[in-house]
């Protein structure tokens, strides 16, 4: 074969990436996007391809960034590495972002050297993270698993934070509930270290009102009518004995690569390898096995020897499933057509058959239920897709500008960059105050400042620890104020004594916001510290 | 790869005024004197008659981002309830006026988001006031006797003639009431029902309500008569002679009457009410209902467990090109076959029949689901022998012996089949049928025994179903549609499947009378799962528009936690100014309402103009709001209100109407759908297109957009 050769392009490189304008307006944008996705009054983004394609209608970080195809190096540093921290986290992508792009900007306004900044960002970090972890910390909630109020609270703080899942208060709290229940039930009953979490499978429900939404213990394994029919023909037993199998039962023959295969007249291969499928029926009938399931296909075949023997068959079971499954029954996943040793079967406590919408479920009962299935239904693809679920254990902060504002106060240098995040969390031309003695955050509407009595126009300080009837001094965020050290939080007792007010707070995960701001001011670190862009043009 | 992005709102929001003006072409839809519109392809020059929004969204090429989801909550409406579909269009735009009006008043977005999706669960709750139970049904005809083969109502109402307050039925039924309340056939076609015996038990039950309430209103003769002939030419009479000059104690009684007797126990009531015009769709749908209860009944004996309608059963067969007379509902499955098998149906018509039921295709070449073909396996002959036969016919042959040594006459497949096997079965008197629905084939597993396989090699004894009779539905070659093919009957002893054969002698009206067919189907069904309905006739758009303007008057309590839950983020500066902004945006909601109900009015050709319509409803509304309580108000007058709406362009042929109901769950979720896709839209800043195609967004456009 002829083929052709062409000379490679020089690379191309730019010194000094982060001085040109196009990277600058590039820049700011992307930051104007994200900032006005920021925060339960946050703006919505329609992504779409232009063509007609299907449109995402979302707030959220983790789906903005998988859709925005970024060109620019700097750019794709930045997004990847809070597409990292979201996976991790699941929650803080949008606050990790601004920040980066916050402190770039404004060191650049700044005159000084770029290792003198990325010192003094690393510094300053530090020093954030260590008031963060500190007990003197204001912000900080003690979480333990008696107190479901507060849990409740962190829940549905994250799920109030995105406007496009169109949900009501009721639903809210609805979902809230569920997400809760369904975490709790991941904790395994006989505590021994270390804990492992069992697991939440989301089952999509669409079209169905939020409120039909529920949760179950074990597996949901949806079924066709017809399948479902056939399976309900099959004596009941319980325990039943399971097998799991990985590999394809469809009766195709593997892959025999490139080349052909010679085969003589009158040999069937089809028909071998089925006669090997039916062989392999014989055995599991004659192990007693009960439960076949399958990732793949069944064949035809095989599902109907089965079933004449009195063992259910499910095929199709999907990837997703197969761990949890696994976990279930204690099987190990099969993945060869050859014997099958008796250690790799496993038993299951009882079944069912469940129908919600319009579709069917065959729900697998496990003796210990530490895997769930979250049933989650929504109106519209659209808000179904922005739902999803945030479960991380540990410590709580208080969100919603009172961390902003607090650190702010710490941190001069960090000063401005903070203070427009927390700054972004208003998009309706309000003004935010700070208070002098918490250091917490307050929204107030803009107009004329003279107003003396503050105490009247305040209700409650964003997170919903304070409201304002106590003795507190404001002034403007942005404003200069004199530095003060923010009063340590009210102490422990008073968060299980007043659920009226635990029922409104704002909670925001620590070890999430944590590691957002070590991504935001490492990322910006690395962004400032690019000196060529070298591009390979061939 | 580059990516756009572009700034939603610079000065008035885009989006809010593109779903406006989606929502207007869907106007002419609302209400039961519908419009058909022409669609008309300019480049091939086809047209398409549509008088659905769900068949208008489809053809329509609504290319925007906003246009887009918009279709997708229609879609997805249509999916779940199969009703409501253009009240969530209507609304969706009057409700994107309504936000675009609170914009350009000042409210901030994040207030009109919270108050308006609270106000409308308020309502939500308000309506629940209005809803009438739907029970015990079905208690009343156990003791129907069963109807004989082919024994069915048919029905000739031209679709597109409809008469909004079913002019027809009520002028029949009239005539009965101006005597003793007795027979009451909601009988459509002007030659008499076939089977009267049919209706017989539901009019002695009717009866004896009637009689209960005599008994309860023995002293007050004339008021009773009130409250059942509230529309009657003597009642009116009446009223205008009594009304006015006394009416403290019978209005009073008739409003108490009125209020207590709204329930729904009949399933001919409930029917009319739930047809919103469409009679003759609707009377099918209710010869089905009956059709399976009465086989639900005759299968389980004494009827031990509650009858649930199953809509999977229902069936439709559609005749396009012939008489709208052929329309009737029939028990078994009817489907289409060529003619030319009509002398195989003569051979196997009265002899019962074994079949086998395929989930496949049926043809050499089909494998099943999952099953990887590979491509580079290639036989050697060992000995150079002719082959006589192509590998094809070797297979169906094979099959053919199959069929025969299991004795199977009839094949239902519900993929494709072979058309070669297909003759073949047809020399050897076999009938083999493909594109058979899913749910038909279940129907004959459950009824027949036979089980689903998807291989004909996987046949044995135990999957063979028996006792299937095949018939021609009507005299031979009586019945040819356009297609050549003619309708015949599958039926066994057990079969609960329903056919509603529908005809019409207008082939462009096929669609629009299938559609119109499954939109009724829904709403009983809906009503009977539900076990509840709404007074239909717009009471509860009414109320909803009457609940806003209340609340819309009444001052917020400041520290009050309900009105602050009003609020997503009660911390913010918002919900301070809450107070200052919530009429507005209630008042905006409430247009909305108002919108809906004068579009309605002018609708149903009733008033000449929207403003005449509108007075309409102002008179109305100040006199629900002065009562207090606009629910009872509501309830008290609601045949007033109704015969306004849905009547008054025949009130003066015809006094009496019947109820109109509406389905609960769908109704209210298509407001909160439309709800939900205006406040979507309305919290959109910028749209952002990613991927290639920015490349089409040609120079002079470049204007406002900012890229990445």
């Amino acid at each position: 074969m002829l083929s052709r050769l062409e000379a490679k392009k020089p690379s191309l490189c730019y010194s000094e990436p982060l001085t040109t304008e196009k990277v600058r307006a590039t820049l700011s944008v992307l930051k104007g996007i994200l900032t006005s996705c920021y925060g339960p009054s946050g703006r919505l983004k329609q992504l779409h391809n232009g063509m007609g394609g299907a449109v995402c209608t979302t707030s959220q970080s983790a789906v903005l960034l998988r859709n925005l195809s970024v060109t620019h190096p700097i750019l794709k540093i930045l997004t990847t590495s809070v597409q990292n921290h979201v996976s991790c986290f699941s929650d803080c992508g949008l606050f990790t972002a601004i920040l980066c792009c916050n402190l770039i900007e404004n060191v650049q306004k700044t005159d000084l050297t770029v290792t003198t900044t990325i010192k003094l960002n690393t510094h300053l970090l530090n020093f954030c993270t260590n008031y963060l972890r500190s007990e003197v910390c204001g912000c900080r909630i003690p979480v333990d698993f008696s107190n479901t109020p507060i849990l409740l609270c962190l829940v549905r703080s994250i799920l109030t934070s995105k406007p496009a899942c169109m949900l009501t208060r009721k639903e809210i709290d609805h979902i809230s509930v569920l997400i809760l229940r369904a975490f709790l039930l991941t904790i395994p009953e006989n505590t021994e270290d270390p804990i492992i979490l069992g697991k939440s499978i989301i089952v999509p429900l669409k079209g169905q009102r939020v409120t039909d939404s529920t949760v179950l213990p074990g597996v949901l394994i949806e079924v066709s009518e017809v399948q479902l029919m056939k399976i309900l023909l099959v004596r009941k037993s319980s325990p039943l004995k399971v097998v799991l199998f990985s590999t394809s039962l469809s009766g195709d023959f593997s892959d025999p690569g490139e080349g052909n295969v010679v085969v003589s007249d009158g040999v069937f291969l089809e028909n071998a390898v089925l006669d090997q499928l039916i062989n392999l029926g014989r055995q599991l009938v004659s192990d007693r096995v009960e439960l076949v399931l399958c990732q793949k296909v069944i064949h035809p075949s095989l599902k109907q020897f089965l079933t004449t023997h009195q063992v259910i068959a499910i095929d199709r079971v999907g990837v997703m499933l197969m761990e949890p499954l696994s976990k279930v029954t204690g099987a190990q996943p099969i993945g060869s057509l050859g014997s099958i040793s008796p250690g790799s079967y496993g038993s299951v406590k009882d079944w069912c058959s469940a129908k919600f919408g319009c579709k069917h479920f065959f729900h697998l009962i496990p003796n210990e239920a530490t895997v769930s299935s979250l049933l989650l239904c929504n109106r519209s693809d659209t808000a179904w897709d922005e739902l999803k679920t945030y479960e991380e254990p540990g410590s709580i902060l208080q969100d919603d500008g009172c961390t902003q504002a607090e650190l702010q106060l710490i941190a001069e240098a960090f000063c401005s960059a903070l203070e427009s995040l927390a700054g972004s969390l208003e998009h309706d031309g309000g003004e935010i105050l700070i208070d002098m003695k918490y250091g917490h955050f307050w929204s107030i509407q803009a107009g004329p400042s003279s107003v003396v009595n503050w105490t009247d126009l305040l209700s409650r300080c964003g997170c919903g620890v304070y409201s304002s009837q106590e003795e507190l001094g404001w002034s403007f965020l942005r404003s200069t104020c004199h530095p003060f050290v923010p009063q340590t939080c009210l102490p422990h007792e008073s968060w299980e004594v007043s659920p009226q007010s635990a029922h409104s707070l704002t909670l925001d995960c620590l070890t999430a916001k944590l590691s957002g701001l070590q991504v935001a001011v490492e990322t910006a670190n690395l962004i400032l510290d690019l000196a060529y862009v070298i591009e390979d043009k061939s | 790869m580059v990516m756009a992005c572009r700034v939603m709102n610079k000065r008035r929001h885009m989006g809010l005024q593109q779903l406006s003006s989606f929502a207007e072409t869907g106007r002419t839809f609302l209400g039961p004197v519908k419009s058909s519109k022409f669609i008309t392809d300019e480049e091939c020059h086809e047209s398409v008659l549509v008088s659905s929004t769900v068949r208008l969204l489809e053809s329509l090429e609504m290319t925007s981002a906003t246009g887009q989801l918009l279709n997708e909550a229609v879609q997805a409406q249509n999916d779940t309830y199969r009703t409501g579909a253009t009240t969530l269009l209507f609304l969706a735009g009057a409700w994107s006026s309504a936000v675009e009006e609170c914009l350009h008043l000042g409210v901030p977005i994040a207030i009109i988001v919270s108050v308006m999706s609270e106000a409308l669960n308020s309502c939500s709750e308000e309506v629940v006031s209005l809803q009438v139970p739907v029970h015990n049904i079905f208690d009343h005809m156990g003791s129907t006797k069963a109807i004989s083969e082919l024994e069915t109502v048919s029905v000739s109402l031209c679709p597109f003639l409809q008469d909004p307050s079913g002019a027809s039925s009520v002028q029949e039924e009239h005539d009965h009431r101006d005597g003793v309340p007795q027979l009451t056939t909601y009988n459509l076609s002007r030659r008499p029902v076939k089977s009267p015996k049919f209706f017989q038990p539901d009019a002695k039950i009717e009866a004896g309500e009637n009689t209960s309430q005599t008994l309860k209103n023995s002293l007050h003769t004339d008021t009773f008569r009130k409250s059942i002939f509230i529309h009657s030419r003597h009642f009116n009479r009446t009223d205008n002679n009594q009304g006015i000059h006394k009416p403290d104690r019978f209005q009073e009684q008739r409003g108490a009457t009125t209020f207590q007797t709204y329930r729904c126990d009949d399933l001919a009531e409930l029917a009319v009410g739930l047809s919103h015009g469409d009679h003759s769709s609707m009377k099918l749908v209710e010869e089905a209902v009956r059709l399976q209860y009465q086989n639900a009944c005759m299968q389980q004996g004494n009827c031990g467990v509650p009858f649930v309608f199953d809509i999977s059963r229902l069936f439709t067969c559609t005749l396009p090109g012939l008489p709208e007379t052929f329309s009737c509902v029939c028990p078994g499955y009817i489907m289409l076959v060529s003619i030319s098998c009509a002398a195989l149906i003569k051979e196997l018509q009265n002899q019962p029949i074994r079949v086998v039921l395929i989930e496949g295709d049926l043809t050499e070449s089909y494998r099943h689901l999952g099953f990887n073909k590979s491509t580079n396996i290639k036989t050697v002959l060992d000995s150079v022998k002719l082959q006589e036969d192509s590998s094809e016919e070797l297979w169906a042959n094979h099959v053919l012996q199959l069929l025969i040594q299991f004795n199977v006459n009839l094949i239902l497949v519900k993929g494709n089949v072979s058309e070669h096997l297909t003759e073949k079965c047809m020399h050897s008197k076999r009938l083999v049928v493909g594109s058979v629905n899913g749910h038909v084939i279940q129907a004959f597993a459950e009824a027949t025994g036979a089980v689903q396989v998807a291989y004909i090699t996987q046949v044995n004894e135990d999957c063979v179903g028996n006792g299937i009779s095949v018939a021609f539905w009507r005299k031979p070659l009586d019945v040819v549609d356009r297609n050549n093919r003619i309708p015949v009957l599958l039926k066994t002893e057990r079969i609960n499947l329903i056919t509603a054969v529908l005809a019409s002698p207008v082939s462009a009206q096929m669609q629009t009378k299938e559609d119109r067919f499954w939109t009724c189907a829904y709403r009983i069904y809906h009503a009977l799962k539900e076990e509840k309905v709404f007074l239909g006739g717009s009471a509860v758009e009414f109320l909803c528009l009457s609940h806003l303007q209340i609340l819309a008057e009444q001052p917020l309590q400041k520290g009050d936690r309900a009105c602050l839950g009003w609020l997503r983020d009660t911390s913010s500066w918002l919900a301070s100014s809450l107070a200052i902004y919530r009429p507005t945006v209630l008042k905006c909601l409430a247009n909305g309402w108002y919108k809906y109900l004068s579009v309605l009015l002018y609708n149903t050709a009733s008033y000449s103009s929207e403003l005449e319509a509108s007075t309409f409803i102002q008179h109305h509304l100040q006199n629900a709001i002065g009562s207090g309580s606009p629910s009872s108000y509501i309830l008290k007058e609601y045949s007033k209100l109704a015969s306004g709406i849905f009547n008054s362009s025949i009130s003066n042929k015809l006094e009496q109407f019947p109820r109109v109901y509406d389905v609960v769950t769908p109704k209210i979720e298509a407001w909160r759908r439309a709800l939900d896709l205006v406040l979507l839209v309305l919290q959109t800043d910028s749209e952002i297109i990613t991927g290639l195609g920015h490349v089409q967004i040609n120079s002079q456009k470049l204007e406002g957009f900012l890229f990445l």
